[in-house]
């Protein structure tokens, strides 16, 4: 199969190929492979003049997530904490994320949930935003051309309510420039439809994923939910049948409570717990998915500073992702891969690959879901 | 927007459980305009994940400081109240879109109910600056919770009512409002959703009330406006600050919308939390 090419048309020059092609072969469940020669010259860090990259140059932080899907650096921005990449202007210097996972996206516009649809928890927040979004067309016409200019990838979140749904809006991201990627958010818990009913059962998250894989090149991600008994089978049944990386884990679904008690304070009832509440979940399905699927696992779950961001490594994901932590401090990933390069040097490391499953067991880690009891 | 280190000058509880404190940050004083906001970060992250929202309640350029007037309603609000000046935190800002005055208008009527005093009070600032005619409407419940007269500049004229009747008229500010529609070229308001609503009906009436369209509409009556531009929201005799739960504030989360009567919801934080009072559909028609 052809991998496509991102064609990146930054600045004055012409556009010029952003990677090689590769067939991708994968040697361990927990490294991902070497990072490879490009086309354009070295790596992609190193090919950015400015003073600010030149901090992480001399570390390799690049990732590839297979299908010639190579990020700069492991850190990316979440789904839905991010908008279209725009929203916060001058503040982030969006081409020294790793990448940025766009806001959720459907075939036709939604207006999304009642209000209100946010509110802190301890140690967290809930949302039920609802895939409020203006449709896959109105994305790509006022997002891609402004995302082809970057060097950051921008992996296109997609959602939907059937498997012809999620077909027929990847359909349309195909081939478009400045779309790196697609991120198949079937584990949207704020939704009546188009959703979770995919994340909860192996089946259904094989056929969504299979029948993606038919319809594009793009490099597929997946995105779990942590709101089932057992997460192995679904892992293992979306990588099986063709996603190039697993996203762990969505949300939370949970409620608070309005202040006169008289009813649930979100307009929807149903939220998405996320922040540092969550991370010892997200930690644990990471783990366990890291033990049985062989394709590269993005971690997501509560990272606010460093150590969580090597915790997740640890235990096997080869990137994460930022999300609730940016509302509080907009700068937090960029400053993260400025700290991982930093703690890379200090350990004496060229790359950060070492980090990555050194907390995994030798040998498969008995099941958690023996203990069922600690489940849900 | 810039992300900001402010540092405390001074803080004070005006009312019972209401604070005003100012910052040393030129870059938001010199920057904002009435109506927009900041997006404050609290200092425990490890507890409290997302940052305030305050409306900037005045803005001295000559100092570079800005105020902020709140309520301790919870945890993040309570943990301002415990800084001591020389303390800097994270500020986000300027945020939102402004009042758009228009350059005809000379009486501008501004209410504002409780808190919402924060959102209007920089207005009156700027509209005296401009050599406008400011009335300021005030509701509160008690006398205990009438904002001073001390905090607010000598030209306006300022008239409060209180829900128990210990202070001034005694019932709701949007009953005052009678008297001065006719005098005011514009409105202004922040409050309550259900007062923002009361006023937005009176508004839909006025016209027929005085029986004629004030300030020349006619003149640019022609070229439609884009539905919430700066330009439409000059033309309305009526524009609201709307309050919603928050993420972001920079208009990626899409958490803190409000429904408009075009059927699509928009963001506070970006589109707002200014809107023509016509804009906003009162009625929150989520279908569904």
């Amino acid at each position: 199969m052809k991998a496509k090419r991102r064609v990146v048309t930054a600045g004055t020059s012409a556009p010029t190929p952003r990677r090689t092609p590769t067939v991708r072969k994968l040697k361990s469940a927990f490294v991902p492979v070497a990072s490879r020669p490009r086309a354009s010259g070295p790596a992609v860090a190193a090919a950015a003049p400015e003073e600010a990259d030149a901090r992480s140059t001399s570390v390799d932080l690049t990732v590839d997530l297979g299908r010639g899907l190579v990020l700069p650096n492991p850190i990316l921005v979440a789904s839905g904490t991010f908008g279209y990449g725009i929203e916060y202007g001058d503040v982030v210097d969006v081409d020294r994320l790793g990448g940025i996972c766009c806001k959720g996206t459907t075939l036709r516009p939604r207006i999304g949930n009642p209000t209100p649809r946010v509110t802190e928890t301890p140690g967290g927040m809930l949302n039920s935003i609802g895939l409020q979004n203006p449709g896959v067309d109105a994305v790509v016409e006022k997002y891609a051309g402004t995302w082809a200019g970057w060097r950051v990838p921008v992996i296109v979140n997609v959602a939907g309510e059937s498997v012809g749904d999620y077909v027929e809006v990847v359909k349309r991201l195909d081939g478009v420039p400045g779309i790196a990627g697609i991120e198949l958010n079937i584990s949207c818990p704020n939704v009546g439809r188009g959703g979770l009913q995919f994340a909860i059962d192996a089946d259904a998250a094989a056929g969504v994923t299979a029948a993606v894989r038919r319809a594009t090149d793009l490099p597929l991600l997946v995105k779990l939910s942590p709101n089932v008994a057992d997460v192995r089978p679904i892992a293992r049944a979306i990588a099986d049948a063709g996603a190039d990386a697993l996203t762990a884990v969505n949300t939370l679904s949970g409620i608070a409570v309005g202040p006169g008690r008289d009813r649930p304070l979100l307009g929807n009832i149903y939220g998405g717990l996320s922040g540092p509440a969550i991370k010892p979940v997200a930690l644990r399905i990471v783990y366990e998915v890291c033990q049985v699927v062989r394709i590269p696992v993005v971690a997501i779950g509560g990272v606010t500073e460093l150590a969580d961001v090597l915790d997740f490594l640890a235990v096997g994901a080869v990137a994460v992702q930022v999300g609730t932590a940016i509302f509080a401090d907009p700068t937090l990933p960029v400053r993260l891969v400025d700290e991982l390069a930093a703690t890379c040097r200090d350990r004496g490391l060229a790359g950060y690959r070492p980090l990555i499953g050194t907390a995994l067991p030798n040998k498969a880690a008995a099941p958690s879901s023996k203990g069922v009891e600690y489940r849900p | 927007m810039r992300l900001v280190g402010a540092e405390l000058i001074e803080s004070r509880e005006i009312l019972p459980g209401q604070w005003l404190q100012s910052y040393h940050a030129p870059a938001l004083a010199t920057g904002s305009r009435a109506g927009q906001f900041v997006h404050v970060r609290t200092g425990d992250l490890s507890g409290l994940v997302l940052r305030r929202p305050f409306s900037i309640n005045t803005a001295d350029q000559a100092t570079g400081t800005i105020t902020i007037h709140f309520r301790t309603i919870g945890r993040g609000t309570e943990w301002f109240t415990h800084l001591r000046p020389g303390d800097t935190i994270d500020m986000l800002g300027p945020l939102g879109r402004p009042f758009e005055v228009d350059a005809r208008s000379r009486h501008l009527l501004l209410v504002a109910g409780g808190l919402g005093m924060a959102g209007v009070r920089y207005l009156a600032d700027e509209a005296i600056r401009d050599g406008r005619q400011v009335t300021l409407l005030f509701g509160a419940a008690s006398a205990r919770d009438v904002y001073p007269t001390s905090l607010l500049p000598d030209e306006i004229e300022y008239v409060v009512a209180t829900d128990d009747g210990t202070m001034g008229h005694h019932g709701f500010v949007t009953e005052l409002v009678a008297d001065y529609e006719g005098w005011a070229d514009q409105a202004f308001a922040c409050g309550p959703e259900p007062m923002l609503r009361a006023l937005a009906r009176l508004a839909v009436g006025r016209r027929g009330r005085l029986g004629v369209a004030k300030l020349g509409r006619k003149r640019g009556a022609g070229k439609a406006d884009a539905p919430s531009s700066p330009a439409a929201r000059r033309k309305a005799f009526l524009q609201v600050s709307m309050e919603q739960r928050m993420g972001c504030a920079v208009g990626a989360c899409l958490g803190c919308v409000v429904m408009t009567t075009s059927g699509t919801p928009q963001r506070v934080c970006r589109e707002g939390p200014v809107f023509g009072s016509e804009e906003i559909d009162w009625e929150g028609g989520w279908a569904r």
